[in-house]
């Protein structure tokens, strides 16, 4: 192995997102071949141009709502009512349900096709995109800014928000793509902020006196504050955990981010037609100047949310808590300090510009250090075993999302704001590197039975990683299936090297 | 000694014909005994999950929420003051035969409310979420002669990370590997330092029937869970997850202790309904793991924990925020249940944590070292200095298990 090759594999491999078919061949300048890609941007190749976008994705689910709820009659209780307990709701209310049920049912056949379009798309686009380095940071950001669908409200939209506040952003400023992501409907929804109402906000009095009219103590019915968003957003999505900030903090972030809703199923109602997204509530917002690590906010609308995110997007702290999360992507789960250092300084020095901080890594020699490699996680392996065989998932990506699933990293849904672990350690183990071989079995059925000649099949996707023991493997394979399936669940196609 | 693993390593896949797990002498260990750790992840609401029923604060802060023995859905009673949320069917059984304990009002020594950092110190064992790269359940095991574990789970649990031997399983895809793709794969997983080992290990697991007949398969029908609508069992779901480790752990030369966890117990709204189906979930998985660890049952300790509890007052979506004392639960043929335990701190006013959480009165780690000590017989000088470093302040709470025994 030389020492070009081996940064060849590396820009291909661990900056991208593994080989295509001649793709290491092409590349002559790996440093040059990344940098062109952040000059492209996100392309997409117009393969979501037939996707929906969110505010069609809140139109639908608003039909539904609304037709839910012209079946909410009847005489159940309000406890028996979320429980969904139709064994003590009335004949009528049975009746009802199985109605209901039917009524549904287009709407749940709806969402199923358009959740297996979205993930057709993505699939497609990382198979065969000729910038994988932005596609690789696409990933990573959505991971950042994760959003888990096993919150049934938000799972319509987590891939949207993938689409349309990361893809945009990505070689732009990470203070632009952090505003886009906490005013995107995903978030909002996920992290339970579209109905975080402030105490003192006219909504909120409102809704107290009313309630202390009718005597009712039920505060579940009371517009109330949610910290979820405020929380998450300042430990995981910028100034990280450690950067010093209390409970205080978080509460009156999340004053300041009350009203950050979407339009609400009756904005739908009669004829309405709202224009956007994301809707500012301004009747739902904390009245009131606000005190964020140290400074003060004066009391506004929106923008008092917006001018503290931009203020945390501006931190020390963010920057280096971004810079050692992408130096852990890119290089290794522990990564030289120096290099972190290094991209933090250029991350504050141009604006919190994301290209800033690639090019910085791009240009450091740790990154490209001959130890520096990362096991695949999951989505990794599949897609570059995707990309390697040229799997066309003809709008069928069923089995793609079942084996990610069964290795253990469903597609949006790592149950977790903190998104999926990005620690290599934590992803090798028995029962994963046995699923491993077993996808890889599952995955060589897919490959279309070309004129491949397996040996050099192999050659061209591993290049200088391919050893002599592999390919030795690889040439006793009895078919070119079996060829394929020995060179997915060969350890040598299982790092990022 | 050669291993197990290390036999099978060496040898072809055709002949790897043994058990995976090695079989323990009774004199080796002291005794025979089991233990589960449920990991319930998002922070399970402890006032929802046992209701103070009794506690005159109860009604007023939870409002329609709140849950009693004389409601038309009747938690089960305990105690004049607590009860079991309507769904613990299964658990309710068993805390009348005394294999069953609630305890009230306990948190981990970490009350920040994060739960990526409180669940980092549940699994760490340590009051710092960084305190700790290993998890307290991989040291206990290192700490037990001959001790080896099972994480029911498809990626290592940070609590079961560390030196001890501890096996990952998860329920597996349907394909079948060519044997002699294996037999290629061999030599070359041999000869790459980072993945020899858990390859090695992956093999040899296979020669051993994974999954116990009786255990809750994926994709047949769900208990009853109050809410009138059929649900399959999901692959990762905690009956079919307890079901196997109960399966591997019944075995007479099965693993001593297992690792299970659970997600989506995050409830900021809409609660009721989460929670119902959430506990149903839990009490069938403690059902499924009763059956299918079969005679050893009486010998097994289960604790099931979460990494906090949530704010005592409803918020304004229907549901409750990250807090601080929860409830954490106690199963098994060996316990000394049928009781709640913990000092209940009150939820009238001037008596929450900062005006908002059920105060945490139990630290976790009094709970983990008194089961550790007098049912695995681990050394209590080991559990100050290992399993659970710093935790002087955390008495081993007594007169948990019912069998118990001493260290060997």
């Amino acid at each position: 192995m030389n020492a070009s090759g081996n940064d060849v594999t590396a820009a291909v491999n661990r900056f991208g997102l593994g080989a295509k078919p001649g793709e290491l061949a092409s590349v002559h300048d790996p440093r040059a071949w990344l940098n062109a890609q952040l000059a492209r941007g996100a392309d997409d190749g117009n393969a979501f141009a037939d996707l929906p976008g969110s505010l069609d994705y809140l139109r639908e689910e608003a039909q539904l709502q609304m037709t839910r709820r012209t079946f909410k009659q009847g005489d159940r209780g309000r406890r028996a009512f979320l429980l969904g307990d139709m064994q003590s709701a009335s004949q009528d209310g049975q009746a009802n349900a199985a109605a209901l049920k039917q009524a549904l049912k287009p709407y749940r056949q709806e969402t199923r096709k358009e959740l297996l379009a979205e993930a057709a798309a993505r699939y497609q686009v990382t198979t065969v995109s000729d910038t994988p380095f932005v596609e690789r940071l696409v990933r990573f950001w959505s991971n950042h800014f994760a959003v888990s669908v096993d919150k049934r409200s938000a799972r319509l939209f987590a891939a949207p928000m993938e689409r349309e506040a990361i893809r945009p952003h990505v070689t732009g400023r990470f203070a632009d793509m952090l505003l886009a992501v906490e005013t995107h409907p995903a978030m909002l929804l996920y992290l339970d902020n579209v109905r975080s109402v402030g105490p003192n906000s006219l909504l909120g009095r409102r809704t107290a006196m009313r309630l202390a009219r009718k005597g009712d103590m039920d505060q579940g019915k009371a517009g109330g504050l949610n910290e979820n968003l405020g929380r998450e957003a300042m430990e995981l999505h910028t100034v990280g955990v450690n950067a010093g900030y209390t409970q205080a903090d978080v509460i009156e972030f999340s004053r300041a981010l009350t009203g950050w809703s979407v339009p609400y199923p009756r904005d739908f109602a009669n004829g309405g037609q709202p224009q956007s997204a994301f809707v500012f509530r301004a009747n739902a917002h904390e009245p009131g100047a606000r005190h964020v690590m140290g400074k003060t906010f004066a009391a506004g609308g929106l923008e008092q949310g917006s001018d503290i995110l931009q203020f945390l997007a501006r931190q020390p702290a963010t920057a280096r808590h971004l810079s050692l999360q992408l130096a852990q992507h890119f290089v290794s789960d522990h990564p030289p300090q120096s290099l972190v250092e290094r991209m933090a300084k250029s991350y504050l020095e141009h604006d919190t510009d994301l290209a800033a901080v690639y090019r910085t890594l791009i240009a450091s020699p740790e990154a490209w250090d001959a130890e520096a490699r990362k096991f695949k996680t999951p989505q990794d392996f599949v897609i570059s075993s995707l990309r390697a065989a040229q799997i066309g998932l003809d709008g069928r990506p069923q089995p793609v999302l079942a084996l990610l699933k069964d290795l253990g990293e469903p597609v949006f849904n790592p149950r977790s704001p903190a998104g999926f672990t990005d620690n290599s350690a934590n992803w090798i183990d028995a029962d994963g590197l046995w699923k491993r071989v077993q996808a890889a079995e599952a995955l060589s059925a897919y490959v279309a039975q070309s004129n491949h000649v397996p040996l050099a099949f192999a050659q061209d996707i591993l290049g200088p990683l391919l050893d002599e023991d592999t390919a030795q493997a690889i040439r006793r394979a009895e078919s070119a299936r079996q060829a394929h399936a020995t060179l997915f669940a060969s350890p040598a196609f299982q790092w990022r090297a | 000694m050669l291993t197990r693993r290390q036999f099978l390593a060496n040898s072809a896949i055709g002949a790897a014909t043994l058990m995976i797990w090695p079989k323990l002498t009774l004199a080796a260990t002291g005794s025979d005994t089991r233990f589960l750790f449920v990991l319930l992840r998002g922070g399970l609401d402890g006032l929802e999950s046992v209701p103070p029923y009794g506690d005159p604060g109860y009604p007023a802060i939870r409002g329609a929420l709140a849950l009693s023995p004389s409601a038309q859905e009747p938690a089960h009673k305990l105690d004049n003051v607590f009860a079991l949320h309507p769904s613990f069917d299964y658990a309710a059984q068993l805390y009348v035969q005394g294999q069953f304990m609630p305890v009230v009002a306990a948190a981990p020594p970490y009350w920040g409310r994060s739960h990526f950092q409180a669940q980092n110190c549940v699994e760490n064992g340590t009051a710092k979420p960084d305190g700790a790269q290993t998890g307290w359940l991989n040291r206990c095991i290192a700490s037990m002669p001959g001790g080896e574990g099972l994480a029911c789970a498809a990626v290592m649990p940070l609590t079961m990370r560390g030196t001890a031997k501890v096996e990952t399983w998860s329920p597996p895809l349907p394909t079948d590997v060519n044997p002699i793709l294996l037999q290629r794969l061999q030599p070359l997983y041999a000869a790459d330092a980072s993945l020899a080992a858990p390859f090695a290990r992956a093999v040899a697991q296979q020669t051993d029937s994974p999954v116990p007949d009786n255990a809750v398969k994926p994709g047949a029908d769900m208990p009853a869970d109050g809410s009138g609508r059929p649900r399959k069992q999901k692959a990762g779901g905690l009956p079919v997850m307890m079901g196997a480790a109960g399966g591997f752990m019944g075995k007479v030369d099965g693993p001593r202790v297992a690792f299970v966890e659970d997600d989506g117990w995050d409830t900021h709204a809409n609660e009721a309904a989460i929670v119902t189906r959430k506990i149903a979930e839990l009490d069938a998985g403690v059902r499924a793991f009763h059956q299918s660890i079969g005679a050893m049952w009486g010998r097994t300790v289960v604790i099931v924990a979460t990494e906090f509890g949530r704010t005592a007052h409803i918020n304004g979506t229907g549901g409750t925020d990250h807090g601080t004392g929860g409830s954490m639960f106690l199963a098994g043929g060996a316990l000394r249940g049928g009781r709640v335990a913990g000092n209940w701190p009150g939820i009238g006013s001037g008596e929450l944590y900062q005006n908002r959480d059920v105060h945490a009165t139990t630290d976790f780690r009094s709970v983990f070292k008194g089961v550790l000590a007098a049912h695995l017989g681990v050394a209590e000088s080991l559990l100050e200095s290992r399993v659970f470093p710093d935790s002087q302040g955390a008495e081993a709470l007594g007169n948990l298990v019912a069998s118990g025994r001493a260290a060997a």
